[in-house]
């Protein structure tokens, strides 16, 4: 392929990344009949699908570009784009459907995205520890981003939970061997905390140059560690963590913004956006945040209903 | 944009450029001439620019004169080696001596900014006992200040130009975080580090006077690799876009275009002010101090110059010393091929240093260090090092066909202060009639051993790294300093540790020339931390009355 169709692939990824998100947005109607029909395991499902999508959009449209940029020099490197896909699928699919049942192509997909993760992140892995220097700053700023393939680890982890959780009862439904609303809670505060961990490496390599830098590292950890404690702790109503989810999903958003504005400020602006959409703060990934504080908030939803 | 720089000065009618905007401009204090300003500095580089800075912001009257134009970087820097050598002091000058040095593109600015405008953007500081390197080391000279004293200084020179450097640095005493982190290696950085981890020595990302994210309307480095040939994104933190605008916005004056030819000296042995040419006529600036800034030759030759009956071996010279114990580095290189293309000329040329040798005392023989770094030379930089090499023709043409295989490894070496190593006058004189500067260099035995060695260890460590069909360049200098050294004796020395001369208490040195030794490191951080130092020491002694 040139460059130029290259470039254009990129970009259609980075638009059904949007669309994704655009579509997987909860919509208030359907909230309010699934509260009616006390399906609160179902809600908590679709909220899970439409959290991993979102996060599988951000690793759709970061991997394609990250990717495109290392000229894609190991085919393996057009797996995570393709799978992503299929997850954003998957989660756009499970996010509309209110059956009380495991989907199996569904489930089997996100088990794929699950694998590509981890299997990611030993590539990357090994690509940091081949450099001179090996586990060092440098390497670990600028080679193969650690935190990347864990994301879609991430979204598919967050989709087969969706996925088991359809075929336990709607009362008392349980994961792992625990109380569903406890399982989901620690996987997504376990995951927010790793997303802000590599906010917090990669804003450190920016030198957090920009105040709202800081936003990222402080904001969600609280709320990761307000869910643990949700999710670890006796059942209750928990205001406190539920508003820093809020701020969580807002900080994701105002990220995309502060992100969009970050490539301006790189020689050529916007209108050098072939060289500075790599060169700038990655674009896609402040979102990340958002799909983990829509999990993050299923989660504790289910939480707080479980009893005591 | 507006006329040509060269030919017409933009630091004038109330404004100056404001570097950091197309076509920007930003109000500019202007003092009459007739009125004596606190200070009248020659020269706008490392030095000169940054003390304008700090004496202005403590509040002083300032004028900063510079020879050179006043470049807008977004709009005047073409990706262009040719181009670029406007950035260059091209001026007349004679060399001779055993080891004539080569003056041009690597030592010498003519620019508001001074050689900081093309400098490679290399941030080290020195290694402590070079401070005292007589007493401690062994050979040189002592300096009159305290290691802990100057790394206080260059900790606000680094916060000051951000430097992008790495979060851990393996040589010398614990020092604070470098404001911004190390950019990204390139593949000739990954030579060096591979090389070094095969001979079992340290290595690190350099520490580098180039954002590695933004700052405020600076955009981060776009790796163009153009460095030394001047910064068109202003990625590069230099007097031109750092110190020299925060001197204007203090209430500095900078006249750019302005050659500044002798330094006025009245009955009681005290500097009245300077003559100086701009737009076509030689004008006179009063003053009550004249800080002299431009850098290790053009500092000497105008005290030789302002020579006068009651100084006739030229100002501040009771030592004699003005012009003397003139210093270069050693700047040889080893350079090879490898299989893989390397692209060395991709980002900073200096991405990746070792300065093992700078800190290790042990399996030397000789005084002194050295360090050494990756290397990017643009195209007709190449060239001409391959056609010293005696390439031409064909064997020039072939060789210039593995340009994006090529590596290097390219040293900055300590060479020992020697009193026949000097800045002289010649009978020849430049545009402006005023004698040229005659440049007289040659190594001593010591300073060819440590090449030696060098050379010797970066051949071992280019092979380590992988390349292959390795050679020797074994006569290239850089960076000048000493010709007026600083001292605590008046005898063996021009200046002393506050850059004050001894003979006349308002004329004041700020530059590279005032380095008893050298080092094996870049200058350029420890000039503007002197600047820095010199402009507090001014305030305190201000304060005291002691002007």
């Amino acid at each position: 392929m040139t460059n130029n169709r290259m470039r254009w692939a990129g970009i259609a990824c980075i638009l059904a990344g949007v669309a994704a998100t655009a579509a997987v947005m909860e919509r208030p109607q359907q909230r309010r009949l699934c509260k009616r029909a006390r399906q609160v395991h179902i809600e908590t499902s679709r909220a899970f699908n439409r959290s991993s999508a979102l996060l599988a959009g951000s690793v759709l449209a970061d991997s394609a570009m990250e990717h495109y940029r290392g000229s894609f020099s190991n085919p393996v490197m057009y797996v995570p784009p393709l799978v992503a896909t299929f997850s954003i699928l998957a989660g756009l699919h499970g996010g509309a459907d209110r059956h009380a049942q495991t989907h199996t192509v569904r489930h089997a997909i996100y088990w794929g995205a699950a694998l590509t993760g981890l299997a990611g992140t030993g590539f990357h892995v090994y690509n940091v520890m081949k450099r001179p220097g090996g586990w060092n700053w440098n390497n670990l700023f600028y080679a193969a981003p650690m935190g990347a393939p864990t994301a879609l680890l991430l979204s598919g982890a967050l989709g087969a939970a969706a996925e088991r959780l359809r075929n336990q009862p709607a009362r008392a439904p349980r994961l792992l061997g625990m109380p569903a609303g406890r399982a989901l809670g620690l996987l997504s505060g376990i995951g927010l905390a790793g997303t802000a961990a590599e906010a917090w490496l990669l804003h450190f390599r920016g030198s957090f140059q920009h105040k709202a830098m800081y936003a990222p590292v402080s904001i969600p950890p609280a709320a990761s560690a307000l869910l643990l404690h949700a999710a670890l702790t006796s059942p209750q109503p928990r205001w406190l963590a539920r508003v820093m989810l809020r701020m969580t999903w807002l900080v994701g958003w105002l990220g995309l913004a502060f992100h969009v504005r970050g490539v301006a400020r790189h020689h050529g602006g916007w209108r050098n956006w072939s060289q500075n959409l790599f060169n700038g703060p990655p674009v896609p990934a402040p979102p990340s945040f958002a799909a983990m504080a829509l999990a993050g908030l299923a989660a504790l939803r289910l939480r707080e209903r479980e009893p005591r | 944009m507006s006329g040509d720089p060269q030919h017409e000065p933009r630091g004038k009618n109330g404004r100056a450029p404001d570097v950091l905007r197309v076509g920007g401009w930003m109000p500019m204090r202007e003092y009459p001439q007739n009125e004596a300003v606190d200070f009248a500095i020659v020269g706008t580089g490392a030095g000169g620019g940054t003390l304008a800075c700090r004496l202005a912001e403590k509040g002083f009257k300032v004028i900063a004169f510079d020879a050179g134009a006043w470049w807008r970087p977004l709009e005047e820097f073409a990706s262009d080696e040719s181009h670029q050598k406007k950035l260059f002091w091209t001026d007349e000058r004679l060399c001779d001596g055993e080891d004539p040095i080569k003056l041009g593109n690597n030592n010498s600015g003519k620019a508001v900014g001074g050689s900081m405008v093309h400098f490679a953007m290399v941030s080290l500081r020195f290694r402590p006992e070079w401070f005292k390197s007589r007493s401690i080391l062994g050979y040189g000279a002592d300096w009159p200040i305290d290691w802990r004293e100057m790394w206080r200084y260059y900790r606000i020179v680094e916060n000051a130009l951000k430097i992008s450097g790495p979060v851990t640095y393996p040589w010398g005493p614990k020092r604070g975080r470098y404001p911004y982190r190390a950019h990204e290696l390139n593949a000739a950085a990954m030579v060096l580090a591979r090389g070094a981890e095969e001979m079992g020595i340290a290595w690190s990302p350099t520490p580098l006077s180039t954002l590695s994210a933004p700052r405020g309307l600076a955009h981060p480095c776009a790796y163009r690799g153009f460095c030394v040939s001047g910064c068109s994104t202003n990625a590069k933190q230099s007097t031109l876009n750092v110190w020299i605008p925060r001197a204007v916005k203090a209430g500095a004056e900078i006249r750019d275009l302005a050659m500044v030819g002798r330094v006025a000296v009245n009955e009681a042995g005290l500097c009245t002010g300077v003559d100086y040419f701009r737009e076509g006529r030689w004008q006179f600036q009063r003053a009550k101090h004249v800080v002299v800034a431009g850098y290790a030759i053009e500092t000497p030759r105008l005290l030789l110059l302002s020579a006068n009956g009651r100084f006739p071996e030229g100002l501040a010279n009771s030592s004699g010393l003005v012009g003397k114990n003139f210093m270069v580095q050693s700047n040889q290189a080893v350079w090879g091929l490898m299989d893989e293309e390397i692209r060395a000329y991709k980002g900073p040329p200096s991405l990746a240093i070792t300065e093992h040798w700078n800190y290790a005392d042990k399996g030397k023989d000789f005084f002194g260090g050295y360090a050494y770094m990756s290397q990017g030379p643009l195209p007709v930089v190449w060239t001409l090092t391959q056609t010293k090499r005696g390439l031409w023709g064909e064997a020039l043409l072939k060789e210039m066909q593995h340009y994006n295989h090529q590596v290097g490894l390219k040293m900055v070496g300590e060479t020992l202060p020697q009193e026949r190593n000097c800045i002289t006058l010649a009978d020849e004189k430049d545009a402006y009639g005023l004698p040229i500067a005659r440049v007289t260099h040659a190594y001593c035995d010591n300073d060819r051993r440590l090449i030696e060695h060098a050379l010797d260890f970066m051949g071992k460590a280019l092979d380590a790294g992988g390349a292959k069909d390795i050679w020797r360049e074994t006569d290239d200098t850089c960076h000048l300093n000493g010709s007026a050294r600083m001292g605590s004796d008046p005898r063996t020395s021009v200046v002393n540790a506050d850059g004050r001369s001894w003979d006349i208490p308002n004329l004041w040195i700020c530059d590279g020339s005032v380095f008893p030794t050298v080092g094996g490191v870049n200058p350029s951080l420890t000039i503007q931390a002197i600047a820095c130092r010199t402009a507090d020491r001014i305030g305190v002694l201000a304060a005291r009355g002691e002007l």
